[in-house]
């Protein structure tokens, strides 16, 4: 139970993906406008992250037994790939609701380093330290893939919700627009970063 | 794993790597034809059927992102078909049995530059810079002197998807002929100098100045004074004066060009 729960806290705010590992830069920024699509994005991610590690690290088991582990990258990324677009089609069929939902983000996941990133860490040996177990089971792996995607929701939408605001304000001319949202990101990494410190 | 790389070639291993990644690859795209074969959605018949009727210009003057995004709204009721210019009346009519919608035909229209100053008149500076009417606007109003005269930087001309519209003589032109009313031009003009007016009137306004005469003859050459002959002398009584200039009512208009007769300063144009 405690490591459930240091894996859940681990993902989602000492080791979050965006502000404190740095990855999925680019949606963080380019799709925090507003709140409403920070959010599709932000679910969009989190379901492919699980359902990429379910079926990565399985497939990573496979590759270690033949001990070519070094094909990794272009075995992940391709499955990634094809994932996405088999998402893709199963929502269009059963829940167009949630297909029009997060459908226009859902190419865009295909390349995004976030979903390749919890693939890489949950067959990382670092990892095994810093979550305070012994061996990886897809259990822990699926968890810390939902959990990691959920920070990377927590950390897009509180981005935008921050952005929303920041458009209203009397800010200098030369701040305006994409100046300072680096900037307003800068102050959620900082907060993020108090995790790390306890 | 570094160690591979100075190992002489084991052919079983390459083999064995092979096999996998063909294994694995095949695999994913059997997967993937299967589940788009069990999973292939219906489109939208009527979008569809919508779509082959509209123009397929995707000029986006509409608002859409295109004609599929247009064709998609309407069949989902989110828009109306006379949003569109450039489908002619009749595939219009068409659209709307499809969707079973009442339609009233509305009349062809066109775009024209309710300006003819350019070189007729008077710049305060010289304009160096980005290239478009936005940008120029931003400094002082644009370099003429009439608030409201053509800059002749050519955005019209840019976002034109038809080359209808062209910047001669530093004032831009509609070609009646080409242009299909998408109204682009008349979205992006800074000054609000495009109009869409029915491809059957005779006559129209070729100046936007609401300034008084004396100001207007000094600013430009081709400026409209507001001295009302027009309107006098219309026998259909289709203009009115509004802020110094004259507004064709083209439902009552004629055509008899008496208008472009009497003007004194020639700037009520005919076509």
């Amino acid at each position: 139970m405690a490591q459930i729960i240091l894996i859940i806290v681990s993902a989602m705010f000492i080791n979050n993906f965006v502000v404190v590992q740095f990855l999925g830069i680019c949606p963080f920024l380019g799709v925090s406008k507003d709140m409403k699509s920070a959010f599709g994005m932000g679910i969009a991610v989190t379901f492919v992250m699980t359902i990429a590690c379910l079926i990565t690290f399985p497939i990573f088991g496979l590759l270690k037994t033949y001990q070519i582990e070094y094909l990794e990258i272009i075995v992940f990324i391709f499955i990634i790939a094809s994932l996405v677009q088999m998402i893709e089609m199963v929502l269009k069929k059963f829940s167009p609701t949630l297909y029009n939902a997060m459908g226009i983000y859902l190419p865009l996941i295909t390349t995004n380093c976030a979903v390749l990133g919890v693939c890489e860490l949950v067959i990382d040996e670092e990892i095994l330290s810093i979550l305070q177990i012994e061996t990886m089971n897809l259990g822990y792996a699926v968890l810390y893939g939902l959990f990691a995607g959920l920070g990377f929701t927590l950390a897009i939408v509180i981005m935008s919700g921050l952005r929303e605001k920041v458009n209203r304000l009397p800010i200098n001319k030369h701040l305006k627009g994409f100046p300072i949202a680096m900037i307003t990101a800068c102050f959620i990494a900082m907060a993020f970063y108090v995790f790390a410190l306890i | 794993m570094n160690n591979l790389l100075l190992d002489p070639i084991d052919i079983k291993t390459v083999l064995i790597v092979v096999l996998i990644v063909a294994v694995i690859s095949v695999i994913f795209s059997l997967l993937i034809v299967l589940v788009s074969k069990l999973c292939a959605v219906k489109e939208d018949e009527k979008a569809n059927a919508v779509k082959e009727k509209l123009a397929g210009a995707n000029c986006g003057g509409c608002g859409f992102a295109g004609c599929a995004d247009f064709a998609k709204a309407l069949s989902e009721g989110k828009a109306d078909v006379s949003m569109c210019g450039p489908t002619p009346n009749e595939n219009k009519a068409e659209i709307a049995n499809i969707l079973g919608v009442p339609f009233s035909a509305t009349e062809q229209a066109y775009a024209v530059v309710h300006c003819a100053g350019g070189i007729n008149s008077k710049n305060k500076y010289d304009y160096i810079g980005n290239e478009s009417c936005l940008s120029q606007a931003l400094y002082m109003g644009g370099k003429k002197q009439c608030p409201n005269g053509c800059m002749g930087n050519g955005t019209c001309e840019r976002v034109c998807p038809y080359n209808a519209i062209k910047v001669i003589d530093g004032v831009a032109y509609a070609n009646k002929a080409l242009c299909e009313a998408c109204g682009l031009c008349v979205k992006n003009c800074p000054k609000k100098l495009v109009e869409l007016i029915p491809k059957s009137s005779k006559v129209y306004v070729a100046c936007s100045t609401y300034c008084k005469g004396k100001e207007s003859m000094d600013n430009c050459k081709v400026g409209c004074i507001g001295c009302g002959l027009c309107a006098k002398n219309c026998p259909e009584g289709a203009i009115t004066m509004v802020n110094n200039l004259p507004v064709i009512d083209y439902s009552k208009c004629s055509g008899c060009k008496t208008c472009a007769k009497k003007c004194p300063r020639k700037c009520i144009k005919e076509i």
